[in-house]
Formats: structure tokens, sequence, C-alpha cells
């Protein structure tokens, strides 16, 4: 039984629109256990956002404990949640938000900035880190010489810098064409396989939360459906067509050739 | 990484707009060293103008009171001729008041006062009488004017020009001949009590010493005279038949007589067999309130004089005296009026530089939100986020304030000129009055006093906008653009 590395219990959060009060969560709950893969799914407004910037302790719950890695960070006061954010999570943005003005080591290096003092520790760790996502090579360009994929590989990079409890991925493949969105998602559920790191995923895209073990489905603010997704790096998984052994790297079936990931009405009924 | 290369880095992201900012606020800041540099320099030439001025009007106020005392003295042009016959033969006798003169050269071992072409009269060397003469007076006869309830002191002068040739006009038929005068011996009793007490003699020393009481046998020459006679300090030159020694050189002043030379009366009445005899006298009276009576005194007792008191020169004295007062009163006010045209423009300068910068760095922290955002979602604390900015902003200014100290080091006369448009007027006239050029120059104290102005307003302009930056919350890193 793995320890749960994220707790949330009864979590609130109201948004006053104008005079209206809005509900954005309403009294979730969710365990998530070391070295998952979790997706995230819902429509816009159903409140995934919200959630993920509750755990990334970057919005504040109206009611409720979020407990990370034993910290209940609800309590903990402003000033000191930066060093939660840097050292117990990784973000992965939709856009990337690297710094234009530095280059992919440099950007990686960021977030140890405050955490590894010697300057060559850290420009090795983030060389590592970039060599892992597949970057080896790229270290000196700046992101405006890079294709949108390697600029997603360098944020998972700098995700990874301070080596963090959990990795929250907001539409990680949202801006990315359909290789690079194949790649990405590859990269995480590799990393997830052999690093054992820890990733809540927010998504729309349907094929990249088949690449999760488990898929929650949001509306409203409450987590309506939960399921098991096939995290392909992590299962011997079969063809959902024909029941031929498939490999991670396979986007079609090498038996039937229908393409593995057309599950558009995933939670659909 | 530092939080000072990331902020190079930044600066040089946007290279037009660091640029356009560093120019406008080199400006500005050229600007702010520019105006105390020029207000350093209008209060140092007024301050160096009130002195001259003070010295030009402390001497005129002495001028004013020596003059205001005196009295000249000389025979009058009436009794000139009076004495034409008796030249020959000078006598002790109180009834021969006048010397005689006769034409240039006559003289012959006589014991009479020879002329030399002419005497000089006293006040500036006019010649007395139409024939081109002075007429001696017999020292003796005037000893009572001394004595004369009021007088304080008396100087004897004998005044004897030299010339070598002759020039010869003739008027209404009538054939005049006067004497191109090289150089004119001033002859005054060198003692202790005038010398010490009276300006008796050229001030204006340019070589070698003045003459002092008691002194024989020694010449002061003016500048000409040097020239004319081609010696220097300590060389002897021959004056008349006499040989002399050069103890110093004078310029002359504006009312004395660039050709006149300076010895003890014994020695030029000797030399010019005048012994017994002057051509004028200057009379100090006690105070001013005494030289009308003084005047009248001389006047009944000695009928034959001409009795002069200054009224003119020192109805020109007074109003020289008021000009140089106006001048100095007019430097002032209006050093006042630029010193507070000063202070207007520093605030308006320091207030246009902090809120360049303030803007600038309000623009910049708006742009970037979404990157700031991020830094903190990846962990940045606010204190190291504000730092980051107040850094950009602060390199901003520094690099600004070095810029615009290069500027003023080259501009500062033309821009103080330009901003304080007394500056430039005022210190031309100021030059003319103190005869010394004033410049607007920067001192190096005042340069780092721009530059730590540059820096604090560059963190003054940017605690706001680093503020704010800090402030973003790390949720709008999830904004999508």
């Amino acid at each position: 039984m793995s320890k749960p590395v994220l707790q949330i219990e009864n979590l609130n959060k109201t948004y006053m629109l104008g005079k209206r009060p809005v509900n954005a969560l309403t009294n979730l709950n969710l365990t998530v256990n070391k070295g998952e893969f979790i997706a995230i799914m819902g429509p816009s407004g159903s409140g995934k956002t919200t959630l993920l910037n509750m755990i990334g302790c970057i919005d504040k719950p109206t009611e409720g404990t979020v407990i990370l890695d034993d910290i209940n960070v609800t309590k903990t006061p402003e000033d000191k949640l930066y060093k939660v954010r840097r050292d117990k999570m990784g973000f992965i943005f939709q856009s990337f938000n690297l710094l234009p003005y530095l280059n992919a080591r440099e950007n990686v290096e960021l977030p140890m900035e405050g955490k590894i003092k010697s300057r060559e520790e850290r420009r090795k760790r983030a060389s590592e880190l970039l060599n892992l996502v597949g970057l080896s090579g790229r270290e000196n360009h700046r992101p405006q010489r890079l294709s949108q994929g390697e600029q997603q590989r360098v944020a998972i990079a700098r995700a990874l810098a301070n080596d963090p409890a959990i990795i929250l991925a907001d539409e990680p493949t949202g801006n990315l064409d359909t290789k690079n969105k194949q790649e990405i998602i590859k990269l995480l559920a590799n990393l997830n396989l052999n690093q054992g790191t820890t990733i809540i995923m927010v998504t729309h895209d349907t094929n990249a939360a088949m690449h999760t073990e488990r898929m929650l489905l949001l509306k409203d603010g409450k987590i309506v459906k939960e399921k098991e997704g096939l995290h392909l790096a992590k299962k011997n998984s079969k063809c959902p067509h024909c029941g031929a052994p498939i490999k991670m790297t396979d986007d079609n079936c090498p038996a039937c050739k229908k393409p593995l990931f057309q599950t558009d009405e995933l939670f659909a009924s | 990484m530092g939080i000072i290369s990331r902020a190079l880095r930044n600066l040089s992201r946007r290279k037009t707009r660091a640029l356009l900012v560093i120019v406008a606020l080199s400006i500005s800041l050229s600007i702010m060293v520019s105006i105390p540099a020029g207000l350093m320099a209008n209060q140092e030439s007024t301050s160096a103008m009130a002195n001259n001025l003070g010295n030009t009007i402390t001497q005129t106020s002495q001028s004013i009171n020596q003059t205001l005392s005196q009295i000249d003295v000389s025979m009058s042009a009436n009794f000139a001729g009076f004495g034409f016959s008796q030249a020959a033969t000078p006598s002790p006798n109180t009834n021969d008041r006048t010397g005689g003169s006769s034409s240039g050269g006559s003289s012959s071992g006589a014991t009479g006062p020879q002329n030399f072409g002419g005497f000089g009269g006293a006040g500036g060397g006019q010649f007395g009488a139409a024939a081109g003469t002075a007429s001696p007076m017999n020292q003796s006869l005037y000893s009572d004017i001394a004595n004369i309830n009021g007088v304080a002191a008396v100087e004897e002068i004998l005044t004897a020009s030299q010339g070598s040739s002759n020039r010869t006009t003739t008027f209404m038929g009538r054939t005049f001949t006067t004497l191109i005068v090289d150089y004119t011996i001033q002859g005054i009793p060198l003692v202790s009590e005038l010398v010490d007490n009276y300006s008796i003699l050229p001030t204006n020393i340019t070589s070698g010493r003045n003459l002092q009481a008691g002194e024989s046998g020694v010449v002061l020459l003016s500048l000409n005279n040097s020239k004319f006679f081609n010696v220097g300090v300590g060389d002897e030159v021959t004056i008349v038949n006499e040989t002399f020694t050069v103890v110093g050189i004078y310029s002359p002043s504006s009312t004395e007589n660039i050709q006149s030379l300076y010895m003890n009366l014994s020695d030029v009445q000797r030399i010019t067999n005048n012994t017994g005899y002057i051509t004028s006298l200057k009379v100090f009276t006690t105070n001013s309130e005494v030289v009308d009576s003084v005047a009248s005194s001389i006047s009944s007792l000695h009928p034959e004089l001409s009795v002069t008191t200054q009224q003119d020169r020192l109805d020109q004295l007074q109003r020289q005296q008021a000009m140089y007062e106006e001048a100095l009163a007019s430097a002032q006010s209006s050093l006042a009026a630029t010193e507070a045209t000063a202070i207007q423009e520093i605030i308006v300068v320091v207030a246009a530089t902090s809120l360049i910068v303030l803007f600038v760095m309000l623009y910049t922290v708006r742009e970037r939100t979404k990157e700031i955002g991020t830094l903190k979602a990846i962990g940045f604390s606010n204190k190291v986020v504000m730092g980051q900015f107040l850094v950009e902003g602060l390199l901003l200014s520094t690099i600004a304030g070095v810029v615009g100290i290069a500027i003023a080091a080259f501009a500062a006369p033309t821009l103080s000129s330009l901003l304080l448009p007394t500056v430039g007027t005022q210190m031309g006239f100021m030059n003319i009055a103190t005869g010394s050029a004033t410049t607007v120059t920067l001192s190096t104290t005042l340069m780092l006093e721009a530059l730590g102005a540059a820096v604090l307003l560059g963190v003054v302009g940017t605690l706001y906008p680093a503020w704010r930056a800090a402030k973003i919350r790390p949720a709008e890193a999830m904004k999508y653009e």
C-alpha cells in the first residue's frame, strides 16, 4: 500500500462573482498515493484549474484541508508557501511559461536558485534533467529557438528540478500538435513509471488521459466519476479493439491497425 | 544566473525601450547636474564680484576721503609772467614771490630756478602758463601754509619736464615753441610723515620696490620711462646730469602721468638747479569739513596762488561708487532669483525623472505579469521578485546617471545658461567686473552626488512597481495568452 502524498478533505471554494457567490469546488475529497499518475477532466468551469491551484498552494480554499507530503498547506502562512511550492511542487503550464531571455539550462536552474547554493551543482543537475527529457545538447538554446514540444520538455525538466513530491500539469499538451502531444504524454508516463514521479494532470485531451492510471471527471466542483486509465507504460496492456498486446510507443494497434486512443465518449453515459 | 545578470538580460531584451529610457533619464539627469553646476559658478562669480567690488568700493571710499581733504596749490597763471624778468635772480625777499621761467635750456650756472622747457603743474601735468611753463615758487615763502588751522600736512612738489627736441607752431602770426617731453621728473619729499600717511607715490609697483622715506639718489620709473632709458630695476640711469639707481618700476594708474618718474624733492632741486624752489603744493587737511576754510585761508594769505579743491573729481568718484554698489546689489538680487529658479527646475526634473522610472517600471511589471506569476509558482519568494525589479530599475537609472553625467560634462555650460538665463549674461558682466573668466565646471563631488541622486531616484521610482510585482498572484501564470 503506497503512502498518500496528497490528501484533500472536504474542500470548498467560493468565489464572489459581483455579489453572487459561485461555488467552484463543493465538498471535494481526494487521496493521491505516491507514484500515481492522475488525469483530471471535465468541461470548462467545472473547477479543474481551481482544484489544481488549491493543490499547488497558489490559491486558498474557503473551507477544508489539503495535506501535501504531511504538510497541512491550508494552515501554512502565506509568506512560507513559496518554500512549499519550490520544494514540493513542480508546475507544468499549457503555454510552457519559460523565461524567453534565459536559455534552456538557465530556465531549468531557476527553481534551484533558492535551494542549491553551488552554481556548479545547479548547472550539473539542470544538464542531467535536460538529458532526461531528451534535450541533451540543446542546453544553450533560448526558447524561441526550440520547437513547442522541446519548450514543454524544458518546462518538464524545470518542474523536476527540486525533485518534487507532485508534478502539477495544467493542460500540458493543450498547445501542441498531435505528434508533440504524443511525445510529451509519453515522456510524462515514462517519468511516472521510471522515476516514480507523482503526476496530477488537468486535461481536455482524452488520448492523453488514457495514458494515466486514474481519470477523474469533475463537474460543478465535484468529482462525479472515476475511471481506470490504460497507462500503457505501466501495464501490459492489450488493444481495446482486438486484444493484441500493445506497446507504449504505439499509436495504433500493431495487429488490427485501429487507433488506440479514439475514446471520445470516455465519460459519456 | 544571478539577479543582476537577469536584470541586464531583461534590459538588453528590449534594447530600443532601454535606450529611449536611458536617453530620457540621462537628459533629465544631465539637467539636474547642470543646474547646480551653473548655480555654483554663478555663486562663485557673484562672490568674486562682490569681493572685487567691495575692494573697489573701499578703495574709492579711501580715495574719496583723501580727495575730500586735499587741496592742490600752484602759482596762478596770472602771476606767472609777474616774475618773468626776475627769473635769474630769485631772492629771499618776501616781495619776490615768484620764480622766473625762461625758454628751454638757458641754464648757465645761475643760482635761480631753471626751467627745462616747462614745469608740469600739479594734478596731472598741465603746463601752467601760455608759454608752456609752470612757475616756480620759493619754498620758504609758503612755509606758513602748514601753520594754517586745519592743515595736517603739506607736500611740496617740484615737477620738471625734460625733452630733447622742440616743436614750433605758428598761431595768429606769432611763433610758439613747445618742448616734446621725454620724461617728467616728480620731486616729492621722501619724509616718513608723508610717505607713511598719504598716498603721494604710485601704488602699482610691477617690479622692484617703491621709494622709501629718507632715500636719496634713487629713482622710481614708470613702464614708459624704463623703456625710454632702456633700464631695469638695479640699473643706473642718468637724469639730467646725475646718476640714479632704479629701485622700482610702476604701472601708472589712470590719474598718473605715464611719463612721470619719482625721486626725492631735494635731488630734483639739486639736479635742476632749483634749490629752494618748488612748482606746486598739495595740502592735506585734517578732515573734509575744513577744506573750504583752509582753501580760503590759503587764498587770502597768498592771493597769487591758484587754489583748487577737487569737487569734480569727488563727484565722479561718488558716481562711480554708486554704480559699483548698484552693480553689486543687482548681481546679488539676480543670484537670489537664479537660486529660486534653480530650485523650481530641480524639483521639476526630480519629479520627471522619478515619474519616468515609475511609469516604465510599472509598464514592465504589467507586461511581465505572467513571467512574475510563473516565477512565484515555481517557488520564488516575494522578496526575490521585488529585488529583481528594484535591481532592474536601479541598473537603468545608474546607467542613465553615468550617461547623464557624461553629457553634462560637455553640455553643462550650455544647459545651465539655457535653464538659468542669468548665468550666461551675468557671468559675462562679472568676467568684466572681476577680470577673470568664470566657467561652469563639474566638480567630482557634484558628479558623485548626481550619481547618488540618480540611484536614489531609481529606487524611489521602482519601489512601487516592484511592490506591485511582488503582489502578483502565482495563479497569473495559469492564464493563457
